[in-house]
């Protein structure tokens, strides 16, 4: 492989080669460490929600978890990142999974699915920032808030596409925090990140609620957990001072359902919706499949067929330097396409899947949303508590026990 | 059957909700299986690494690393090269005076330093410090020389991003995922 | 009183974040901007430098440019580095004073909180839902449909537009060739007025690998039939080749055009027709894409079999690392480029070829086997065909066929005709098989082709129509000339014969005993044609009779050039004209 265009060296000085050692990566010992207080913090915020009800501890856990997590060990690989590995790992069997990936992704699920979303509390260093910074709420309207909670699953079931089809780390690409945790990177999305943590500011956690797309995993395990964070053991007395203090509005108040609406109307929409279900799941199955095409050129090598066929439509242009190189290797058109076709295919399939994903989150979301339920008190909404704990600090009963 | 139905709403409730967990443990744990079986899941972590024979020096190391002076470095192999006086990794390719003033040396940063051993032999050194990766002297090592200058991740500084941006732009595909115990491609053992 | 304090640092805090804010992204967009220490600027002073013969004071300008851009650049680092913890430092205070600020005020009910009717949210919602929905299904059906409308409007324009291209297309071949082809020997040579003694510029161009349009033949007059290398009889000058290369040379006006390559360089030579002067050599170096190691190549194919081609004005060079060089007649390169390594196990051998502003290049390898049309003026592809033909070493001819030009491909197993302008298959036949080495030949619209590990074909250029088929003899890597009554061929084991024309019988045979990879020229009616050992053969090109054989003494496997009274002839290692006198 080496080109000897000129022979070795042969020395007559005795002289010796200069010895170097190319310093090796870190050690892999810090990957148990991150597990280790991954687990460690995730039990303390289980205890401090849970048993403690103190908030202090949390907040605590945020600024150890942003200092070390974020700031030290500079984000990567991350819990929401791992999504994207396990993904990978599943279709490619090139790739092998690190253990230490799959315990990331795997290990806050298992929490969440006993004490709720822990991980999401303070654990997890995107969270953590966002709850640092913010300071008080301007409640959104809940109507909108609700739709909004859509995107993360759309984001989420592009991110499957394109970590299936090996073309991209949509998550990695695009998560506004990494480039301030690292101070550099890419500046569209550091802006983006500032931007965010000054809505942040006075909105609470923008990102986990909105974009997300590991909590809109949790948020499943979350609604379904064993050990439900309660807001206080002892009686509720309606003061709705813990709805006020939520930063995610995950507190909803007491509610009589008086709706004028026929009970049977209500009953025939959901059935309309159940019956629509398999049909707008189809729909988007077949829209986002009949993408793929277009979706598959952020696929590398696509991205270079399609180059080379528009150098050869026209030669006039410059030739880019990715067709430059694929030329100058010496590879094959005809191989590339091949590659290219299978590519397509593989987008074709994923593609299907991942628009009948999201045509279930609709149908499934607007199911939801036809459901009529009578509250009595202020309750916890499972699946999108964060466990954060500020409605401890509010709640007159809780305040009356220290 | 009829019992179930006089149940109060709650408790209707908490039967779905006991149901949810069972499913949702179970794909997880379904998800889990799956890919432990698909997988040797390996104790071993991954790091990013140059191929430095399929190479071609395009420069994007330079620029598309996320770090602000790239982890990419140059490397020399002692043992391959000749050390001519006149190196096509040293000096500009049509230079006219073999010294280190400005216009005759191929680094932009002066990261490449040497010493003279013996006729015609010198020894050539890389302040990785300086160094960004720009891979210019690369470039004229292999177009005129032995190819023993090449371009790698410097492991101790890359951050190990789950995706590599440089990666992303090779146009060569030669930034790989590559294990601990090859976490250099070094072309002193090829 | 306290929490105006709060509020007031809070208020400073965010101006002062905010300038500094606009001034790091200032600084960092003029950093990514300039980038200083690669600017044009620089990078043009040095090759400036370069350029110039030793001017100190450049040198002076250089070196301390280059100080000024390395301070700057760790200037502005630190400035970024000490900006960015500036940053961050104040967001830390803005967060703890705004904390502070409000910590008395939680989030309390300023008013009677308003009922929050959950119904009413739910079903607004479930509507932003829907519609967002349907929005968002609408907008990607129209974009689905709008990419598939543009897709079939192209597709449904193509044909018409294509007819009318090729119509047109045609048309001008076809008036082109009404004159090029009466002319063409004239009118490309190049004008400049580059003499400076007051020998004439040669009229006659040998522009390619066997004479214009590959054609095995040549206008020339005057050669002389015999010559002594070592007594300098009819000999004008002799010089030697610094690099091997088994290519012929080419001749435009007082240019001779060849090139040589080792392992270390591939070059273009360019000698001076009157005097055997090297006028320059252009290196093949510094191509992107290029081949850092050599490919392995066959020792009787090189890295430099390929011939050049030119059209007066530019040189094309092509060798066996998929290296495309064109350089102008003083040597000055205007345009390179490396077509990919070609997977080719003797090492890649077809020569070049001209073609109105077309390079074509015949580049079947073992993989990835086309056929391509470079713009000569700048290397842009102007078509290529993959046609699914295997490997070969043949080279391609530009042949009149049914009054058009056409471009004849030899390949394994077809021989096709092309337009030219565009790389239309006009017809194709599978005839040939083994390793086609050979290049074909065309006389009165018909063409000849022939190879050793398959047969000699003659087929009607107007209809593709096999005329005759014969194998009696064979060439290898000669190439067949052709006239309108016979047609020549010279082969590897030492047979040379002359075929009719119109039946493919054996017209006359000669059993020379020497091995031919040189191709035979017609020239004033008589045929030239080297040996490898160097034994030099003139023969009638009417009856095929031998009118004159003597040994040159060296070897020689290259096609000799012919051009005003004078035969340029390289062998293995140099290069003579030979001149009456």
């Amino acid at each position: 492989m080496i080109v000897a265009r000129f022979p070795k060296p042969d020395f007559s000085s005795g002289y010796e080669y200069p010895d170097i050692v190319h310093p090796a990566p870190y050690e892999q010992l810090w990957n148990w460490i991150d597990i280790f207080l991954l687990v460690a913090l995730m039990g303390v915020v289980a205890w401090a929600a849970h048993k403690k009800h103190s908030r202090a501890a949390i907040v605590g856990v945020s600024l150890f978890s942003l200092a070390y997590f974020g700031f030290y060990r500079s984000g990567c690989v991350c819990s929401v990142g791992s999504i994207q590995n396990v993904v990978l790992a599943l279709t490619d069997s090139g790739y092998q999974l690190p253990l230490y990936v799959l315990l990331l992704f795997v290990l806050p699920i298992i929490f969440t699915m006993i004490f709720g979303r822990v991980f999401c509390a303070g654990v997890c260093p995107l969270g953590a920032l966002q709850e640092i910074v913010n300071v008080r709420n301007f409640r959104m309207s809940r109507a909108v808030t609700s739709a909004l909670s859509v995107i993360p699953w759309i984001y989420l079931a592009f991110t499957i596409l394109y970590a299936a089809t090996r073309s991209q780390f949509l998550i990695c690409k695009f998560d506004p925090f990494i480039g301030i945790f690292r101070l550099g990177g890419d500046v569209g999305m550091i802006v983006f990140g500032v931007l965010l943590l000054l809505l942040s500011i006075f909105v609470g956690r923008p990102f986990c609620r909105f974009l997300c797309p590991y909590g809109a995993l949790l948020s499943i395990f979350g609604s379904l957990s064993w050990k439900k964070v309660e807001v206080t053991r002892k009686e509720c007395i309606n003061c709705t001072l813990c709805h006020m203090a939520c930063p995610v509005d995950a507190i909803r108040p007491p509610y009589a359902n008086k709706v004028k609406e026929d009970r049977l109307a209500g009953v025939k929409r959901i059935v309309m919706y159940a019956v629509l279900l398999p049909v707008v799941t189809a729909l988007c199955a077949l829209l986002i499949g009949s993408g793929s095409d277009a979706l598959s050129r952020a696929h590398k090598d696509v991205y270079l067929y399609d180059l080379i066929q528009q150098v050869e439509a026209n030669p006039e242009m410059d030739i880019p330097l990715e067709v430059e190189t694929f030329n100058g290797l010496g590879r094959n058109v005809e191989d590339l396409r091949t590659e290219v076709e299978a590519i397509q295919h593989d987008y074709k399939v994923y593609s299907y899947l991942i628009g009948a994903l999201i045509g279930l989150v609709l149908s499934v979301k607007l199911i939801k949303l036809s459901t009529k339920r009578t509250r009595k008190t202020y309750e916890i909404d499972d699946a999108n508590c964060l466990a954060c704990g500020k409605c401890f600090n509010y709640c007159p009963q809780e305040i009356k026990k220290k | 059957m009829s019992e179930d139905l006089k149940k109060s709403p709650m408790d209707r409730r908490k039967f779905f909700r006991t149901c949810g967990a069972i499913l949702a443990g179970g794909s997880v744990l379904g998800t889990v299986g799956a890919v432990a079986s698909k997988l040797k899941v390996s104790g071993a972590d991954v790091f990013w690494q140059i191929d430095p024979f399929t190479c071609t020096q395009c420069g994007r190391c330079e620029t598309d690393c996320i770090l602000p002076v790239s982890a990419v470095k140059c490397f020399h192999a002692n043992k391959v090269c000749g050390y001519c006086d006149l190196c096509g990794g040293y000096y500009r390719p049509s230079v006219k005076d073999l010294n280190t003033a400005a216009e005759n040396l191929m680094c932009p940063t002066g990261a490449i330093t040497r010493k003279f051993v013996e006729e015609p032999y010198f020894e050539y050194t890389i302040d990785e410090d300086l160094c960004n990766g720009c891979g210019k002297c690369v470039k004229g090592c292999t177009s005129f020389g032995n190819g023993s200058l090449f371009l790698q991740v410097q492991q101790d500084l890359c951050l190990k991003c789950n995706e590599c941006n440089i990666a992303k732009v090779c146009p060569a595909d030669a930034i790989k995922r590559v294990s601990q115990d090859e976490a250099y491609m070094l072309k002193d053992h090829a | 009183m306290k929490q105006k304090i709060y509020r007031n640092i809070a208020i400073v805090t965010a101006i002062f974040m905010l300038v500094v804010a606009i001034m790091l992204g200032f600084s960092y967009y003029q950093m990514q901007k300039v980038s200083p220490l690669q600017t044009d600027v620089m990078e043009t002073l040095k090759q400036m430098n370069e350029s110039q013969s030793d001017n100190s004071e450049l040198q002076q300008q250089i070196r301390e440019l280059d100080l000024i851009a390395r301070k700057a650049y760790f200037v502005q680092e630190h400035q970024l580095k000490t900006g960015t913890m500036i940053l961050i430092g104040m967001a830390v205070a803005l967060c703890i004073c705004l904390n502070l600020y409000y910590k008395e005020t939680k989030n309390l009910p300023e008013k009677d909180m308003d009922p929050i009717d959950d119904w009413m949210a739910k079903s607004k919602a479930r509507k932003y839902i829907q519609w967002g929905a349907v929005g968002l299904m609408l907008a990607g059906v129209a974009y689905l449909v709008l990419s598939n409308v543009s897709l079939g409007s192209k597709d449904g324009s193509t044909p018409e537009e294509e007819l009318l291209a090729e119509a047109g297309g045609d048309e001008a071949a076809v008036a082109a060739a009404g004159d090029s082809i009466a002319v063409e020997e004239v009118d490309s040579v190049q004008t400049a007025d580059e003499a400076s003694d007051s020998l004439p510029i040669p009229k006659l161009t040998y522009n390619a690998f066997r004479g214009n349009n590959s054609s095995a033949s040549s206008a020339a007059r005057n050669i002389p039939t015999s010559w002594d290398l070592k007594a300098k009889k009819n000999v004008l000058w002799q010089s030697a080749i610094p690099k091997h290369g088994y290519n012929s040379p080419v001749v435009n006006g007082r240019n001779v055009y060849l090139t040589g390559a080792d392992n270390s360089a591939r070059e273009l030579y360019c000698f001076d027709v009157y005097t055997g002067e090297l006028k320059w050599t252009a290196k093949a170096d510094k191509i992107s894409g290029s081949p850092s190691t050599m490919p392995k190549v066959n020792a009787d194919t090189g890295l430099a079999a390929s011939t050049v081609a030119t059209n007066g004005k530019q040189v094309c060079a092509i060798f066996a690392t998929g290296d495309v060089l064109c350089v102008d007649t003083e040597g000055k390169r205007l345009w390179a480029k490396n077509l990919g390594l070609p997977d080719n196990h003797y090492g890649y051998a077809s020569s070049l070829l001209i073609y109105g502003n077309e390079l074509i290049i015949q580049y079947q390898n073992n993989s990835n086997a086309k056929i391509m049309a470079l713009n000569v003026a700048n290397g842009n592809q102007m078509w290529s065909i993959s046609p699914k033909d295997k490997i070969a070493w043949s080279s391609p001819i530009i042949a009149t066929l049914g009054g058009k030009p056409a471009l004849v491909v030899m390949g394994n197993p077809a021989v096709a005709a092309y337009n030219p302008s565009n790389g239309a298959e006009l017809w194709r036949v599978d005839c040939m098989s083994g390793e086609v080495g050979s290049s074909p030949a065309s006389s009165g619209g018909v063409v000849f082709a022939a190879s050793e590990y398959a047969k000699c074909i003659a087929i009607d250029g107007a209809s593709g129509e096999t005329l005759w088929e014969v194998s009696d003899y064979l060439p290898e890597c000669s190439s067949l000339a052709a006239t309108s009554n016979l047609v020549f061929c010279a082969t590897s084991y030492g047979m040379v014969c002359a075929y009719d024309a119109k039946t493919g019988e054996v017209k006359k045979e000669h059993d020379l005993s020497t091995p031919f990879y040189s191709s035979p020229v017609i020239v004033e009616g008589k045929v030239y044609l080297f040996s490898n050992s160097g034994k030099a053969y003139v023969f009638s090109a009417s009856d095929f009779s031998l009118l004159n054989a003597f040994e040159t003494g060296e070897k020689t496997f290259a096609t000799p050039a012919f051009t005003d009274e004078m035969m340029i002839v390289r062998t293995d290692k140099s290069l003579y004209c030979v001149k009456k006198g």
